[in-house]
């Protein structure tokens, strides 16, 4: 068995955001960087580079960064394009992830649409994945819906539905929350997918505290099973972080 | 100083500056009217994710007469921000 003496180091970056625009902002572009692609919450959350040492063996590395170019394509909608990874030498190969997709958003208010495409492989690009997505999310009118439950009460929600289409049909709904209170922070986004007649999920969540300005001490962990392999898998990480990304 | 809406309604910085206020009250239920100034962020005062700012869009067309963009929604930081994108939508007179 293993020594559990492992230390781990997060090193958290990521940027993003622009001042606030003038209305036409038509023909600007804009580049977020964040913990992943796959919704806002994760592109709100810092990429992290974990480096991890287990004693006995050399140091490995857990890294987890998206990045997404927006621009307006007319007043009421948006295209997302973003490159996402989910390496290093610490996961094994059928655990990595590789992505990239595009993204139209329409705000239909009361809710938001979004269809895109989504080509994801493997560590080894032995398993590949092209889908079509289409999903969907209210902007709002729920408590905690996309806004603090009450000024007391700082935790908010946001669901998404929708299906994708590739090797088959794939129904899926994801949720996420965000919890903050002073300079604490959690947040959890689970997503579940109907494949083939049963059922798969992934959980992923991280709490932070804020040491002063952009550091942080974050835990994170994720549980399941993800696509393109659906194998399950699971890792926590503890250690410091550094952030510079506009709050959501 | 005075400017016209998408309709021709004649607005002071003032009074946009009011009517904006009000929608962001309207949907940031329990905060007390004096807690939302122009200082105000959306996101970090009162809880705003990305996607919730896009409801302005619709009230601010139906009281302000204005049409912002979806983009430009998305990156507004505080109240002063969005009153900023309407005034600077309106059409200063000649």
């Amino acid at each position: 068995m293993k020594a559990a003496a492992g230390t781990c180091l997060l090193l958290m970056l990521a940027a993003g955001g622009a001042p606030a625009q003038q209305p036409d902002s038509l023909g600007s572009w804009e580049l977020l960087v964040g913990h992943s692609y796959s919704s806002a919450r994760a592109l709100m959350q810092p990429a992290t580079l974990t480096l991890e040492k287990v004693q006995g063996s050399p140091l490995y590395s857990v890294l987890d960064v998206g990045a997404l170019v927006r621009g307006s394509l007319a007043a009421r909608s948006w295209i997302e394009m973003g490159l996402r990874a989910r390496a290093g030498s610490a996961r094994p190969e059928s655990q990595q992830v590789y992505g990239a997709m595009a993204r139209v958003y329409r705000e239909l208010d009361p809710v938001l649409v979004a269809v895109g495409g989504e080509y994801q492989a493997d560590g080894g690009f032995d398993v590949h994945s092209l889908d079509a997505t289409a999903e969907l999310t209210p902007l709002g009118g729920l408590p905690g819906l996309g806004t603090w439950v009450s000024p007391a009460v700082h935790l908010r929600w946001r669901p998404w539905i929708g299906a994708a289409v590739g090797d088959g049909v794939r129904p899926y709904a994801r949720l996420s929350a965000d919890w903050v209170q002073g300079r604490l922070e959690a947040g959890i986004e689970e997503t579940a997918w109907l494949v083939s007649g049963s059922g798969r999920s992934f959980v992923k969540g991280d709490v932070s505290v804020q040491l002063v300005g952009g550091v942080f001490v974050t835990a994170s962990g994720e549980l399941g099973r993800s696509p393109p392999t659906w194998e399950r898998s699971g890792r926590f990480g503890l250690g410091l972080g550094f952030r510079l990304a506009r709050s959501h | 100083m005075r400017r016209k809406d998408g309709r021709g309604h004649s607005w002071t910085d003032g009074g946009v500056e009011r009517a904006v206020i009000r929608i962001v009250r309207r949907l940031s239920p329990g905060f007390a009217r004096k807690r939302i100034t122009k200082k105000t962020r959306l996101h970090q005062d009162l809880g705003w994710d990305e996607y919730y700012a896009l409801r302005v869009v619709k009230p601010i067309r139906a009281t302000l007469h204005e049409e912002l963009e979806d983009r430009a929604v998305l990156d507004l930081r505080t109240v002063g921000d969005l009153v900023a994108c309407v005034w600077n939508a309106m059409e200063v007179p000649a």
